[in-house]
């Protein structure tokens, strides 16, 4: 690969739209090519002054209240043509699994097979009930297995994971690999759980993945077994005092030695 | 079907269901767009409103990306009734093929400092024209992917790639341009 072919591919990969194959031709380059280093710390160092000093505007608690004030939007019979039916609602292809970026509640409803899409309360903070917690940590893993990626950044020899989170969220997840062990890291990502942004760090088992969330835990979760949905084991941990939840189709075995890891620290 | 036309109130909650989470985002992109407060929640509020009248017209998929669609063309659409001008889309030479801009050897980093240019990146980015101001907001500030931000633009992934990097470009000319360190580095 030559810097002519490089030079877009350096933007794909700075936004973490390259697939593997194509992550390891440029990192390859970028091996061989100052010039196209240069260029890409130059884009990074573009986004960090972004980050850095363009605010991110939220909406006022007024314009929520306005919105959820509007429940009757008037309708103007001369062009609301309906012949709505409710399954048209409903994703109709099931073999493209959209990105994380999809709110939750629609992200169940298509993982899990819910006709209702009200089923998930959107206008409530992250949610307390366990159950529904379970559901969505289980719902999101699935839904990174099926995607054509698990990660947005790949890990490599230079510690790529962990600056990739700064900027993007407000709390970096506490990163370790214990490679050594035969649970290398593999990436990281960004994912909407329970109504947030949330990191991910994802581990690789043999064939299997487990995705560990950074997430609150309660003393109660954290003190409990893993607990088993649909063939999938979760357990809420803690990982250098931040709490994680970790989520994989591995054995009991497995999964306690994983856990064991990560809560003692080991990056090797 | 029927026959004539009925008249079927939207589903609310449906709405609301798509937009709500998304709300932060929308109005930030119809902040960077507006240009104030005011008629950014104002933008806002119309376009939640077209998304109620419209609702028959999301088939699923990517809910952000449908409303943050509605968003920036109720944006457009503002803009345009109040300034006569047309933005033509000419002077960007889309249908050129992607040209991407030489690789240069001066980070932004290197000549200028972090601090002035987060003072002065609100004000070049407010100058920059509308369709490189979008697609680096939604990037950059909204964490887009690709295929978002071309769901939004309505335009194809690879206009989406070579308009970023010819926004970057052109920031970046900016930023050093106008630092004060511009004139030690041999640009």
């Amino acid at each position: 690969m030559d810097c002519k072919a490089a030079a877009p591919m350096l933007h794909a990969y700075l936004d973490g739209e390259l697939d593997r194959a194509a992550v390891d031709e440029i990192e390859e380059h970028l091996e061989r090519c100052e010039q196209c280093v240069r260029e890409l710390a130059s884009l990074q160092g573009l986004r960090n002054v972004i980050r850095e000093g363009a605010p991110r505007h939220a909406a006022s608690a007024s314009l929520r209240a306005r919105l959820l004030a509007s429940g009757d939007v008037p309708e103007s019979a001369a062009d609301q043509v309906s012949d709505l039916i409710p399954q048209k609602r409903r994703p109709t292809n099931a073999a493209v699994v959209p990105r994380w970026a999809l709110a939750a509640s629609l992200l169940m409803a298509f993982s899990l097979g819910i006709a209702s899409m009200k089923w998930y309360a959107l206008e409530s903070a992250a949610t307390t009930n366990r159950q529904a917690l379970d559901s969505e940590l289980l719902s999101s893993h699935l839904r990174a297995l099926a995607a054509a990626s698990p990660v947005d950044v790949v890990s490599t020899n230079r510690h790529t994971v962990k600056p990739w989170f700064a900027g993007k969220i407000g709390q970096s997840p506490p990163v370790l690999d214990p490679a050594a062990d035969g649970f290398p890291l593999v990436g990281g990502r960004i994912d909407y759980v329970a109504n947030q942004r949330v990191a991910v760090l994802v581990y690789g088992h043999g064939q299997h993945l487990i995705d560990a969330y950074l997430l609150p835990a309660t003393a109660e979760d954290l003190q409990e077994m893993p607990r088993v949905l649909q063939g999938y084991r979760l357990a809420a941990i803690r990982v250098q005092d931040q709490p994680m939840w970790i989520v994989g189709d591995i054995d009991e075995q497995e999964f306690a030695r994983f856990k064991n890891l990560l809560t003692a620290g080991v990056s090797r | 079907m029927g026959i004539g036309i009925r008249s079927t109130p939207p589903d609310v909650g449906l709405v609301r269901d798509l937009t709500l989470p998304h709300l932060d985002a929308a109005y930030n992109l119809a902040r960077w767009l507006m240009g104030s407060e005011q008629d950014a929640a104002d933008l806002v509020h119309t376009a939640f409103l077209r998304a109620a009248r419209y609702i028959h017209t999301y088939a699923g998929g990517n809910a952000k990306a449908w409303w943050l669609s509605i968003v920036r063309n109720c944006c457009i659409a503002t803009l345009a009734s109040r300034s006569r001008r047309d933005v033509s889309l000419d002077a960007l030479a889309e249908d050129e093929p992607a040209q991407w801009p030489q690789a240069n050897a001066a980070t932004v980093e290197d000549t200028v400092h972090l601090s002035q240019c987060a003072a002065l990146i609100v004000h070049h980015l407010e100058a920059l024209p509308r369709e490189f101001r979008e697609v680096l907001v939604l990037r950059e500030i909204e964490d887009c992917s690709y295929r978002e931000i071309a769901d939004i633009l309505a335009v194809p992934v690879g206009t989406v790639m070579s308009r970023l990097a010819r926004s970057r470009a052109l920031l970046k000319k900016l930023l050093i341009e106008n630092s004060v360190d511009a004139g030690t580095h041999g640009l």
